[in-house]
């Protein structure tokens, strides 16, 4: 198991293949970013976009996904306070295939928890020709090495 | 319709009320965050967490749902978003809470090449009790009004 103690700055990681389908993209829509270029193919083409593009938000979540497939297993994680710095630097669009290229930049041990302590994770997301479509720096939470004493 | 020019820093909004579900929160954690304290009760249960709570990404999903029905009723010009300068997940947000949202304009700017222009807002969500779950300072874009 992946520790606080285990985590150094600098590390980078490459990983995640996520395959990005016009359903899916409609589908995060409908429930949650109900916007035209979102939604409809004929208001997107219409649109600044110039077709059919995925919520930012579903990019999001189609991060966190790819990072619970990779990374959360082995890693003693618990969750994270939320990110900073968050850009939406491309559109996605149907058939985008996406993976994650992740950097840690600074650990913060927690003042007032003694079993945790805070690691900040850059991540970029890239599309099938390696343009970063979103690009985020994570706070997210490691619990400590358990001591031999407890 | 609302364009860039009719958004005024200090502008206060609400945004509407959700309440995400047992079903709905595990549902979005077993396809996007499949943590064992979004998709599994019993485990949850064990977590530091004490029981099910939904992802933080899912709470931001509903705070969009509430955002983009908020600007579908004053007819915002809105094409979008450039990005969120800091989101902070406060508190677990669990099965029946009932969340309501609010936005404060923060500043206002014209783009310099392209007929739009930026407002930065803050957006919180608070849960039954009046504690914030989520905060959020973020930038839209709204087309100008057109001469």
């Amino acid at each position: 198991m992946k520790y606080f103690e285990d985590v150094e700055i600098g590390e980078t990681t490459r990983f995640g293949r996520y395959e990005v389908t016009k359903e899916e993209i409609v589908e995060y829509a409908r429930q949650f970013d109900p916007q035209p270029f979102h939604l409809d193919e004929e208001a997107a083409r219409a649109s600044m976009f110039g077709g059919l593009i995925a919520s930012g938000w579903h990019t999001g979540a189609m991060f966190i996904r790819m990072v619970c497939a990779s990374m959360i297993p082995g890693a003693a994680t618990s969750g994270a306070l939320g990110f900073d710095d968050l850009k939406w630097l491309k559109p996605v669009r149907p058939g985008d295939v996406l993976s994650v290229e992740s950097v840690v930049r600074e650990k913060i041990e927690s003042r007032s928890r003694a079993d945790r302590g805070t690691v900040k994770v850059e991540s970029r997301i890239l599309n099938q020709r390696d343009e970063a479509v979103m690009s985020l720096v994570s706070l997210v939470i490691y619990l400590r090495r358990p001591s031999a004493a407890s | 319709m609302k364009y860039w020019e009719d958004f005024k820093v200090g502008e206060t909004a609400d945004l509407g009320s959700c309440s995400p579900t047992e079903e709905q929160i595990m549902a979005f954690g077993r396809k996007y965050d499949p943590q064992p304290f979004h998709v599994d009760p019993e485990a949850a249960r064990r977590s530091i967490f004490g029981g099910l709570i939904a992802s933080g990404w899912h709470t931001c999903a509903l705070m969009m749902r509430l955002s983009v029905e908020a600007a579908q009723r004053e007819q915002a010009a809105a094409t979008g978003s450039p990005g969120i300068d800091s989101c902070r997940w406060l508190k677990p947000v669990r099965p029946g809470d009932v969340l309501t949202g609010a936005t404060e304009i923060l500043e206002t700017w014209p783009s310099r090449t392209r007929p739009i222009g930026f407002v930065r807002r803050r957006v919180e969500m608070v849960n039954q009790r009046g504690e914030a779950v989520l905060a959020i300072v973020g930038i839209s874009m709204y087309r100008r009004r057109p001469a």
